[in-house]
């Protein structure tokens, strides 16, 4: 099976998840690769915006903040800090069970980590850890017979400034079992230094032609898509859906 | 904790980090109004409205029974559908 792979620039926040649920909708089988510019904030969609997000703080260092259309966690999107990629296809190209179709292709992007010489593992709902260090987090949805997931691999975190733009509860920081944050998540920097997105996007490729037997050609998104993400992204830029929990 | 316009607030933090939350205003043992929140993950998502919109009118005694008919066709995965009752019920306890 012949998939669509799409590199794209850097988008803002409300684009890239408009371009996201575009490409879902339609249910091409598609990897997709993104950049957020400027720096932005995704929140889970069952995640209460005010609870999570620092938004004058947000505003005052001109990060956006989007509600995504997939449950989990808040996440600081850094403009140079993070490879984001999407994967869509129909339900029936993956594991019907949700939790075994994370398991396929988070294993498949940390084979692919191998090969920029980062020992990386699938663990937990949907993460990827190096030596139980956080480097990737992902979140799926399932809708119009389709699945889509995207996720996260770190490039650098600036955790200080993560941590100015996010609410972290205070159940979450009392909870002294948990190694504190700056401890339990690495980085791609952090693993091995300075890499090009290009090194890496070619290995989680690598990764996902070995693990999943997909190749790849390079596409762009149809009219159609464009026409929907246009529509969508007015949705994603809106109050009534960022701030509708 | 109580807070502004009785609503009540619960939080609950479950066995691999995740956190669901809960406002919940109640009226002489009746649900007039609540909100689940939190980084768990529900298929299908929209479901949540759904819930929410259900359980308004709801005497507190009957939620058990009414979570657990609506769970049965709706998947939770970084938290337990039992913990949507607890965190309720923890909401309630707080007041």
């Amino acid at each position: 099976m012949q998939w669509r792979l799409i590199l794209h620039p850097a988008n803002d926040a409300f684009s890239n998840m408009a371009i996201d649920e575009a490409l879902l909708r339609k249910g091409i089988p598609t990897l997709r690769f993104y950049t957020w510019k400027p720096s932005a904030i995704s929140i889970g969609y069952f995640q209460c915006i005010e609870d999570e997000v620092n938004l004058e703080e947000c505003k005052r260092q001109r990060v956006d903040v989007v509600r995504r259309i997939t449950g989990g966690g808040a996440v600081y999107h850094d403009e140079n800090g993070e490879i984001t990629y999407s994967i869509v296809c129909p339900q029936n190209m993956l594991p019907q069970n949700i939790m075994d179709s994370y398991s396929i292709i988070c294993s498949s992007i940390a084979h692919g980590l191998k090969y920029v010489g980062i020992k990386a593992e699938h663990a937990g709902i949907n993460d990827i850890i190096v030596n139980d260090k956080k480097i990737s987090g992902s979140a799926q949805t399932r809708r119009y017979g389709n699945v889509l997931q995207h996720g996260t691999i770190l490039l650098k975190v600036n955790v200080k400034k993560m941590f100015s733009l996010l609410k972290v509860s205070k159940e979450k920081i009392s909870d002294k079992q948990i190694k504190r944050a700056e401890e339990r998540v690495t980085s791609i920097e952090n693993e091995i230094g300075e890499i090009s997105k290009e090194e890496v996007i070619n290995a989680i490729m690598r990764g996902f032609r070995e693990k999943m037997k997909i190749k790849f050609f390079e596409g762009k998104m149809d009219e159609k898509e464009k026409e929907l993400a246009e529509k969508l992204r007015v949705k994603y830029e809106s109050k009534e859906w960022n701030f509708k929990r | 904790m109580k807070v502004r316009n009785g609503i009540l607030k619960g939080e609950l933090k479950v066995k691999g980090g995740k956190l669901i939350k809960c406002e919940v205003k109640i009226k002489d043992g009746i649900i007039e109004k609540i909100k689940f929140s939190g980084d768990f993950f529900m298929h299908p998502e929209e479901k949540i409205e759904e819930l929410e919109e259900k359980l308004k009118g709801v005497k507190i005694d009957d939620l058990q029974n009414i979570l657990k008919s609506f769970f049965k066709k709706i998947q939770v995965i970084g938290v337990n559908k039992d913990d949507f009752l607890a965190v309720v019920m923890k909401a309630v306890k707080n007041s």
